[in-house]
């Protein structure tokens, strides 16, 4: 059952490293869509980086360049070309998709280094996890850059009035949000499953974005929602281990997917949204045209 | 940015003429091909050898050009059932999983209808059912989406990806390990449909060749021409005075992914049910489902036309296959044809910025050139 626990928790470190990185783009206002398309690449990156020179590090730092190079890539093209962001995210995406089969298939199979050693049996990556999410919400709502971040999301023209370069803020958040949708795709292949195949992912990302959207923008509330689908996912993967011979395995496979829309649903209603105060940055999504 | 005396200005733009669009499409296309050169460069004979085996293949050979203009229809399919609701201003990327529902719902007709047996009912009626149902499993997927999206204003983009993922493993359950479609062989497939069932082929085609042509005529003059194409563009283009001016943004919603839905189900129809030589859900469905995105950018290309969305669709099925094939023939890594669509795809979200700007100079006054930052006074 510990097993069962510990996989549990690395699993939702992948959500929480992604869900972070996208919860601070969707602060500062910026929708990005492509998460999934930032961390395949940053997984594939990272992969290709341990298994050709044996390092692990230099793995993790091809990850996190990677993500954040195309976090830029989406921020040039949303915040200084002012383009539609789910145009520039859904281009992410399926640029990520479709290089990312071409560059890694040659590396397809297992990383073939030593594993990552658990501490009691628990990923390293959990605790980093706990730990940016503290230091994601001090950020955001215990200093100036995070009221900073936070006013560019809200009301970008007043945070602009202020002193606030929106611009910059914007391409900081979009920066550190593709790290760590990089640093998300390298854990994945690094450490959860090293394993290299075309479209690995196959959904954790934008399981990842909705979770940012469940979790109100508030980085313990992303936490929680993590480690609950984090022990969804991977009940979802050994159902065996609760509950032996219910349901095809095929079938269980589809329960993350399943139990997602209905939390959107419940998230959108306004019942739901009044009684919790469902904090969406007011700005997001839309480019911000200086007056 | 300054250059000298000058200053280089990013100007919104308010409209592109037609021939700008096409032009602009068409170098984002050829932008894209160019760029794919990278990925010839580690075939036997160079980039060039792998242009020329890409294109002989798709597009000067009898065989590689049915094959092109067969998955052509079934890109056409899965392009309406995005631009459709794209015309509404909403992003229908649930197209492998209405594909697979259409799939689904396709092979189940004969199964419900005579299990284990031939049809009693004339194989055409049968084939009709097919289709419809097939039609009707992805408007029920696509119009989920849409009600949501609607009533609750659930994002869109999260739900049909969420859906995709469903079906993706909904099949998996239905062809594999006893599932209700396996087939006889138990490989992982489903079973094959008796040849009575075969579609209709019009030289080589089959019928739903001419639904894919018929749509594309529909769909520009519905859109053109009529009262409900008018409220979905109004509706896409300023949906604030779209409901001022009195249009029901749930009902449209709904009718667009309604709409795309069934065309992404009869999509699913047409390549497992309908193709000579398939006949059946294979075991790699998962490609074909994968094969879908590039309706995306047909349509992103296209600007929201279905006409002129019928030879970009020609031209992606014979890159996508002919990339496939010379990635055989000249021992390239997988992925040729995926890498094509990726690239593709970052052409066109760059010819965005060609729509939505121009380009402009504007020489500084003088002295503006050499302006001193102010200085800030001491405190």
């Amino acid at each position: 059952m510990w097993e069962l626990l510990a996989r549990s928790l690395e699993a939702s470190t992948i959500f929480l490293f992604a869900g972070l990185g996208e919860l601070i783009d969707q602060r500062s206002g910026v929708l990005n869509v492509g998460l999934e398309g930032v961390m395949l690449f940053g997984g594939t990156a990272a992969f290709i980086t341990a298994q050709t020179t044996g390092s692990y590090p230099l793995g993790f730092a091809a990850g996190l360049a990677v993500g954040a190079l195309l976090g830029v890539a989406h921020g040039f093209f949303s915040i200084s070309l002012r383009g539609d962001q789910v145009v520039s995210g859904m281009g992410l995406w399926i640029l990520s998709f479709g290089l990312t089969t071409f560059l890694g298939s040659r590396y397809t199979g297992p990383l073939g280094l030593p594993r990552i050693p658990a501490v009691a049996g628990l990923s390293p990556f959990f605790p980093l996890g706990v730990l940016l999410i503290a230091a994601g919400w001090v950020l955001l709502f215990r200093t100036s850059l995070g009221l900073a971040v936070r006013s560019a999301g809200e009301n970008p023209a007043a945070a602009e009035a202020s002193g606030v370069n929106v611009a910059a803020i914007r391409y900081l958040c979009v920066t550190v949000g593709g790290a760590l949708a990089g640093l998300s795709g390298a854990t994945y292949t690094l450490s959860y499953n090293p394993v290299w195949t075309y479209n690995f992912l196959m959904g954790w990302g934008f399981v990842s974005l909705a979770l940012v959207f469940f979790s109100m923008w508030n980085p313990w509330i992303l936490l929680a929602g993590a480690t609950l689908f984090g022990l969804m996912w991977q009940l979802s993967l050994s159902p065996e281990l609760v509950l032996p011979g219910v349901l095809s395995r095929y079938i269980w496979r589809t329960v993350p997917f399943a139990i997602t829309i209905p939390i959107l649903v419940v998230i959108s209603t306004s019942w739901f949204r009044t009684r919790w105060g469902l904090a969406r940055p007011e700005a997001l999504g839309r480019p911000y045209v200086k007056g | 940015m300054r250059l000298g005396r000058f200053e280089l200005l990013l100007e919104p733009r308010a409209q592109l003429s037609a021939i700008s669009a096409v032009l602009t499409a068409v170098l984002a296309i050829v932008l894209a091909l160019a760029l794919s050169s990278v990925l010839f460069m580690s075939a036997e004979g160079g980039v060039v050898s792998g242009y020329r085996v890409l294109f002989s293949y798709a597009f000067f050979n009898l065989s590689g050009l049915l094959a092109t203009l067969q998955r052509a229809v079934y890109l056409l399919f899965c392009t309406y059932a995005f631009l459709v609701p794209l015309r509404a201003g909403l992003w229908n990327i649930g197209l492998p999983g209405q594909v697979f529902a259409g799939a689904l719902a396709a092979f189940a007709v004969p199964l419900l209808l005579s299990p284990g047996r031939p049809p009693a009912l004339p194989p055409a009626l049968v084939i009709g059912i097919m289709v419809v149902a097939a039609a009707v499993a992805g408007a029920v997927l696509g119009g989920f989406s849409g009600i949501l999206r609607a009533r609750l204003q659930v994002n869109e983009i999260l739900v049909t990806m969420m859906l995709n993922s469903i079906f993706f493993w909904l099949v998996s359950y239905m062809i594999k390990e006893g599932g209700p479609l396996m087939g006889a062989t138990a490989e992982g497939e489903s079973f094959s449909l008796p040849p009575a069932l075969y579609a209709p082929l019009l030289g080589g085609l089959p019928f739903t060749a001419l639904l894919a042509l018929g749509a594309a005529v529909c769909l520009d003059l519905l859109f053109a021409k009529t009262a409900l194409g008018y409220r979905i563009r109004a509706l896409g283009e300023n949906p604030a005075a779209a409901r001022y001016g009195g249009i029901l943004p749930v009902a449209l919603s709904l009718t667009v992914f309604v709409l795309g839905g069934a065309f992404a189900g009869v999509a699913g129809y047409h390549y497992f049910a309908a193709l000579p030589g398939l006949y059946k859900i294979p075991g790699n469905y998962g490609f074909y489902g994968d094969l879908a995105f590039y309706g995306i950018i047909s349509a992103l290309i296209a600007r929201g036309s279905s006409l002129a969305a019928v030879p970009i669709a020609v031209l992606f099925a014979g890159l996508s296959l002919g990339a496939r094939f010379a990635q055989g023939a000249l021992h390239l890594p997988f992925g040729v044809d995926y890498a094509l669509l990726g690239l593709l795809m970052m052409t066109f979200v760059g010819s965005q910025v060609v729509y939505n700007f121009r380009l402009s100079w504007r020489r500084l006054p003088a002295g503006a050139a050499a302006a001193v930052a102010p200085r800030i006074p001491e405190a």
